[in-house]
């Protein structure tokens, strides 16, 4: 039964741990199926097994088939890294020679795929393969698995449990996974936050948001909320099963994009009554003519409130 | 003098515990926290609102914890520059709620995934339950948790990471159903503490205390207990029995500190040390994180500490027994799970949606400058953020945390608290059992 099992082995490096909180955050039977098909070789957290030292020997033995290696949290490079020592290997030696016998690689969470928060004011951390924008990383731009694959970049601040756990479960069944050009499995990244966002009717008709702390209105004019410029399932599918960030009143943040966090998260950047930042893909010259004409028929049912003692 | 070393896992983060024996027993204990991001230094020069959205980051169990304690920061800095911030009652409410239900999710998930596998080694007839991952109550208790995961995502959008707190109230504008599905899910809290954990009825658990409530509970928390009488984790774990709680969460948990006697909580009597963490490069540094004191002296802070200082009578009840023993310390916190569960479907009950969510500060977050001080409680005790603000930028941040005081380093005086605490054990797996009833959360130590 366990030689079926994917062999599975999590590391952390510089990480608040909060994709690991996430996934244990999983909707059943999502997390049972999960538990089913993986052999958690070793996890930080949550594992049996306490002794990393002995599974990384077992597995550089080639006693251990590693199927997949998961990294949460940035790395740091060289010199730079104080984490921690195993069997004299710092965490990136670590990460060079497991990645190179795994035949797949998954990033987990922004900090493992870009370097995130952790690689703002040091140089010398970074995600796998990416720092910020830039391709590279601990493994190199050219780094590929021995599936062929780059590294799985699994996007977010932290991932949603079922971007993760959909992804290990299509490496279980051997299927195809494709990647947009951040290696990001399309299948969650191919959206935008706004895909799904309750509300859309607000967007199209340019009704703004005029406070904070209600249902109503559209974030994306006065309080920064990246949606249209985000990919992202979180919309389609909901965060804990039950909400989002945009349900919830705040704007999306962009925190599965490489610029992670950007200054300045609340307000949105104007220019000559423009947004700096449009939808991607939409032009200036098109984005003044529909947001003008749309402005101007807003429908009044949008300008006030969804639920009220009216009739 | 033998010196036994270990990287301690399942926990939130990694710690390693190093030993100093003399003879058979622990004569020295120090406790490391190997990884740092240094939060501190990245909001410098951020907007202020920002922290919003970082400071959450900092840990994966307790950010929302942070985020409570970065609104009230900044909120305390408007107000001390003259622009008080009005709040509703349903905010005041939601913002109590959440945070109540992080603090459950991190008691269930510590209990049963970090605590009870270390347990289970002390008495392997516990395997069956409590191993990691295939035990029915690692696989119950994870379930158990995502009531308050959801419940709490249900009003703040997502757990972890959410930044639906913001000066001036919550960003949330629930409806009725949705207050009806966060009560229905935390009402399942409560049936799964009253059938797993207590195994006895709310309403007899609550009427008894002392060796009444040792004798009739039932259910994981028995398991427990009897596990400590047989290993005597009834009488090891004991620190300076000096506690501190600086937050509130009306009504279950006040602000005080205790010693002999309960007294009044002052904050600007905490202040750091850094002279044993690598932050001081005098070449005496073992961790990244630093020590905390209270007047000069180290506290305990946390489950244990909250339900002394509220007079839980349970809690002390035990105490007087057991003293701060790792049966109490970890009592309390189970106990927390039903007080908490409680009190947020009371808070539930009255919250008038009819409210605003949010009222805007008086003057724009963006234009003030000033200090201000956040105190809150996150799962493992007190938390504490000070923010200096320059014309809506970050000058300055300072992030005390709770396991800063239960795991911080030692002084020159004084060892830490949870370093005090394993002087004396005679087993290995008795000091990781003593300091796993801190409820390590190394990531927040070092943040």
């Amino acid at each position: 039964m366990n030689s079926e099992k994917l062999n599975l082995l999590w590391l952390h490096g510089l990480t608040c741990c909060g994709n690991t909180q996430s996934f244990l955050c999983a909707e059943e039977p999502l997390l049972s199926s999960f538990l089913r098909k993986v052999n958690l070789i070793y996890h930080p957290a949550i594992s049996e097994e306490e002794e990393l030292e002995v599974k990384v020997r077992a597995i550089l033995n080639g006693d251990i088939k590693l199927d997949v290696l998961v990294l949460e949290g940035a790395v740091p490079k060289g010199e730079s890294d104080k984490t921690y020592k195993l069997d004299g290997m710092s965490l990136s030696e670590l990460v060079l020679k497991l990645s190179s016998l795994a035949d797949y690689t998954v990033a987990l969470g922004n900090c493992a795929v870009y370097g995130n928060i952790p690689a703002l004011k040091e140089k010398n951390v970074s995600g796998l393969q990416y720092r910020f924008k830039e391709k590279g990383g601990i493994l190199g731009k050219d780094f590929r698995s021995k599936s062929g694959m780059p590294v799985i970049n699994i996007s977010g601040c932290p991932a949603h449990p079922e971007w993760f756990i959909g992804v290990i479960l299509s490496i279980a069944s051997g299927k195809r996974i494709l990647l947009d050009s951040y290696g990001r499995p399309k299948e969650f990244y191919a959206y935008y936050t706004h895909d799904g966002c309750m509300r859309n009717q607000y967007y199209e008709w340019k009704v703004e948001a005029e406070s904070m702390g209600t249902k109503e209105g559209c974030l994306f004019y006065n309080f920064g909320c990246r949606g249209p410029m985000t990919k992202s399932s979180c919309n389609r599918i909901l965060w804990n099963g039950v909400s989002s960030k945009t349900r919830s009143g705040q704007p999306c943040f962009g925190c599965t994009e490489f610029d992670f966090p950007r200054a300045n998260l609340w307000e949105t950047k104007y220019n000559m009554g423009i947004p700096a930042e449009l939808p991607e893909g939409v032009s200036l010259r098109g984005y003044i003519m529909v947001s003008g004409i749309a402005k101007t028929f807003a429908p009044d049912r949008l300008k006030r409130r969804l639920i009220d003692e009216g009739e | 003098m033998k010196v036994s070393k270990k990287l301690l896992t399942r926990l939130e983060g990694e710690a390693e515990l190093k030993l100093f024996w003399q003879g058979e027993k622990i004569k020295d204990a120090y406790i490391s926290v190997p990884n740092y991001r240094g939060f501190e230094r990245i909001l410098v020069g951020k907007p202020v609102m920002d922290a919003l959205v970082i400071n959450p980051r900092i840990c994966g169990i307790c950010g929302h914890a942070h985020l409570r304690a970065t609104v009230e920061a900044i909120e305390d800095s408007l107000k001390r520059a003259g622009y008080e911030v009005t709040i509703t009652e349903k905010a005041r409410l939601f913002r109590d709620i959440t945070l109540s239900l992080e603090i459950i999710q991190n008691h269930l998930r510590w209990f049963y995934l970090y605590l009870m596998p270390d347990v289970v080694k002390l008495k392997p007839s516990l395997r069956e339950r409590f191993a990691p991952l295939k035990g029915s109550g690692w696989q119950e208790g994870v379930r158990a948790s995502n009531y308050a995961t959801k419940a709490l995502a249900t009003l703040a959008g997502q757990w972890p990471h959410s930044s639906y707190m913001v000066p001036g109230g919550v960003t949330c504008d629930p409806t009725e159903a949705d207050i009806n599905k966060v009560e229905a899910l935390v009402e399942r809290v409560v049936d799964f503490f009253e059938e797993k954990l207590a195994g006895i009825e709310i309403q007899s658990y609550m009427s008894m205390s002392g060796a009444k409530l040792i004798r009739e509970v039932k259910g994981d928390i028995l398991s427990f207990f009897e596990a400590c009488f047989e290993h005597g984790l009834d009488s090891v774990g004991r620190s300076y029995g000096r506690f501190l709680t600086g937050g509130t969460i009306d009504p279950c948990v006040v602000p005080g500190t205790k010693s002999k006697r309960i007294c009044k909580f002052h904050p600007e009597r905490v202040y750091e040390l850094g002279n044993y963490s690598f932050f001081s490069k005098n070449g005496r540094g073992y961790t990244w994180a630093k020590a905390a004191r209270y007047g000069g002296v180290p506290c305990e802070t946390g489950p244990l500490a909250r339900q002394l200082i509220a007079k839980n009578p349970r809690v002390v009840s035990l105490y007087k027994k057991y003293g701060d023993s790792v049966l109490v310390r970890v009592f309390a916190r189970l106990d927390e799970i039903l007080t908490l569960s409680l009190s947020v479907l009371d808070k539930l009950r009255s919250v008038d949606l009819s409210q605003r969510s949010c009222i805007a500060p008086p003057k724009e977050v963006k234009s003030v400058s000033g200090e201000g001080i956040g105190v809150v409680e996150a799962a493992r005790g007190t938390l504490i953020h000070k923010i200096s603000v320059s014309r809506g930028k970050i000058k300055f941040y300072d992030v005390i945390t709770p396991t800063v005081w239960n795991l911080g380093p030692r002084d020159d005086v004084y060892l830490g608290v949870a370093e005090k605490a394993m002087i004396g054990l005679d087993s290995e797996l008795k000091a990781y059992t003593v300091l796993r009833s801190f409820d390590v959360c190394s990531v927040c130590t070092s943040h």
